[in-house]
């Protein structure tokens, strides 16, 4: 489950109105999340939440469920 | 007498001929993978009975190309597989990476001995003013190729993309396969592991579009490319002082024409050829001068290469990058591309090509909003006009770019530009046109086709499903007779051979 959090920050960065995003989401099927835009995504999640993640860690990436994972494994 | 002559000519098809490999547009090779067809539908039915054909036949294919270096792959092979297991199986990410690292400079480390060694002597006696003999170093073809390819697998395995694979047998297979050994494309483990354990039953529409694609890809190769290549723009490239600046002119575009043709030409085939045999590979063009930016251009040429390098070279770099965000991507993309540039070949004009490539894309990451702003205030944005233009304008780019690519030297290549600018002679372009009417039709039809919309091809792949056998093997026949007809009397290489 992806949360609504998560879910706005991406959607602020890539100016994005409303998407539906599951857990099973790639990057590549959301409007404007192409590789250049990547950074920009992942940076905006790490100031959202004020943690950092390593770089295999975001390589390591499949899909947006994989990302919220990753969130909630650093906050908690 | 004469039939011993007759008997060590038919030896010598099965022995290793230097500089001579089974290419994929010759009699040789046609007559071998047909009478290789029959038994192949015969005895594959047999899941392991059809890998153990592949892969003896993929290492024939390999050892009538490269000699003894077959054993190369074998190496290649083994010590992925080991090391994808290795990784798989390490508990400690210190372990994995380790592995990693390992696995990297031995692949690398391979790739530089056989092909940039001498390049880099070059590079220390132009620097040091001393004089390093270069080495003896025989270069086996298609190394860049299945180096990036066994890499990709460890860098899957490390990355949690796929399972460690479990059987040898199977992996070499994915190493060796011969369609894609000699000039891609780069396939991926995840992609063709499951094929290798799936249905061995041929779907139908495989049969019809790997025919299409082997008709399409001689054509594009052998009566495009090498026809315009052989009669016009090979000779304008080796000696550009020689022809006024409209021949040169002439040739930049007849060289875009020619590389594209010839490159992905191959590749068509090489994937019809791995379709007739039940195996899909990735995709490898895609109509590459309908790109509207450089950016654009590179997803859709060499995409095999290009998203290799993305997934493996860039991503890692940007997230290293990423606190420096546009420079951060700036810089991820500079130093992707020399590395591009540098896999394609050892020399300067190659690594220049690269550079030029990842700064185009660089200026436009900087230039991206005021572009959008300024489109805005004209009133352009996403109109159809911009649109054209801007295909036009990054094919010309590239078209520029492609004559470092093409040039015997980087003052080669000056020359070309300098001809055209000092010495253009616009009413030559009239008796060239007299002079070489079926090279300019060439070019002009190569074009053409080029942007025809991508519906016509998936109807006629669709037709010749349609088609009964004999009607195939027949149009087969016609094409075969077509590049015979169009083919020079000596055998133009691949210019995608020396990679």
């Amino acid at each position: 489950m992806i949360s609504d959090r998560l879910k706005k920050t991406i959607l602020n960065v890539l100016h994005l109105e409303d998407f539906e995003i599951q857990d099973d989401t790639r990057a590549d099927e959301v409007p404007g999340w192409d590789s250049l835009n990547h950074i920009n995504v992942i940076l905006a999640v790490e100031n959202e939440y004020k943690v950092r993640f390593k770089n295999i860690e975001v390589l390591k990436l499949k899909n947006i469920g994989d990302l919220q994972k990753l969130v909630d494994s650093k906050t908690n | 007498m004469l039939h011993n002559i007759d008997l060590n000519k038919f030896l010598s098809l099965f022995t290793y001929v230097p500089d001579d490999p089974l290419l994929f547009s010759t009699a040789e090779f046609l007559f071998f993978f047909f009478a290789f067809l029959i038994f192949y539908s015969a005895f594959s039915k047999s899941r392991n009975f059809r890998v153990y054909i592949l892969i003896i036949f993929s290492l024939f294919f390999y050892y009538k190309a490269a000699g003894l270096y077959f054993l190369l792959l074998i190496f290649s092979s083994l010590f992925n597989f080991s090391a994808g297991k290795f990784i798989g199986q390490s508990e400690s990410p210190l372990k994995k990476k380790t592995a990693l690292i390992a696995s990297i400079v031995v692949n690398i480390g391979v790739l530089f001995y056989f092909k940039y060694t001498n390049f880099f002597i070059e590079i220390i006696n132009h620097i040091g003013s001393s004089a390093i003999t270069p080495l003896d170093i025989f270069l086996p073809v298609g190394i860049s190729f299945f180096t990036f390819k066994a890499l990709s697998y460890v860098l899957d395995v490390f990355l949690e993309k796929m399972e460690p694979e479990g059987s040898f047998r199977d992996f070499l297979l994915y190493v060796s396969f011969f369609p894609s050994i000699l000039a891609g494309p780069i396939d991926r483990a995840p992609e063709f592991l499951p094929q290798v354990k799936g249905d061995v039953k041929i779907p139908e529409n495989y049969i019809g579009r790997g025919i299409f694609l082997i008709i399409a890809g001689l054509f594009k190769k052998a009566v495009i490319a090498d026809y315009i290549g052989v009669n016009f723009v090979d000779r304008i490239f080796e000696m550009p002082t020689r022809y006024t600046g409209v021949e040169n002119l002439l040739a930049v575009y007849g060289y875009a024409l020619k590389v594209y043709c010839d490159f992905s030409g191959y590749s068509d085939i090489a994937i019809g050829v791995a379709l007739l045999m039940g195996f899909k590979l990735m995709d490898n063009f895609n109509s590459p001068y309908q790109a509207a930016s450089i950016a654009e251009f590179w997803r859709r040429w060499h995409i095999s290469l290009s998203s290799w390098l993305q997934d493996y070279l860039f991503r890692p770099l940007q997230m290293k990058f990423r606190n420096l965000r546009t420079l951060g991507n700036a810089s991820a993309l500079v130093i992707t591309f020399l590395i591009c540039g540098l896999w394609h070949g050892a020399s300067y004009t190659f690594i220049l090509w690269g550079a030029v490539h990842g700064l185009m894309m660089a200026f436009a990451l900087f230039t991206k909003k005021p572009k959008q702003m300024l489109y805005e205030k004209l009133g352009i944005s996403n109109s159809k006009v911009l649109h054209v233009l801007q295909v036009i304008i990054t094919f010309h780019l590239i078209a520029v770019t492609w004559v470092l690519f093409g040039a015997t030297s980087f003052s080669s290549a000056m020359d070309m530009f300098s001809q055209i600018f000092n010495y253009f002679k616009g009413g030559v372009f009239v008796q060239f046109v007299q002079a070489f009417p079926s090279v300019f039709a060439l070019i002009i039809a190569g074009y053409v086709l080029h942007f025809i919309p991508k519906s016509f091809e998936v109807k006629s792949a669709g037709l010749l499903t349609k088609t009964p056998l004999w009607g195939k093997a027949l149009i087969l026949a016609v094409m075969i007779w077509v590049v015979a007809q169009a083919k020079s009397a000596d055998l133009q290489p691949f210019i995608y051979f020396q990679f």
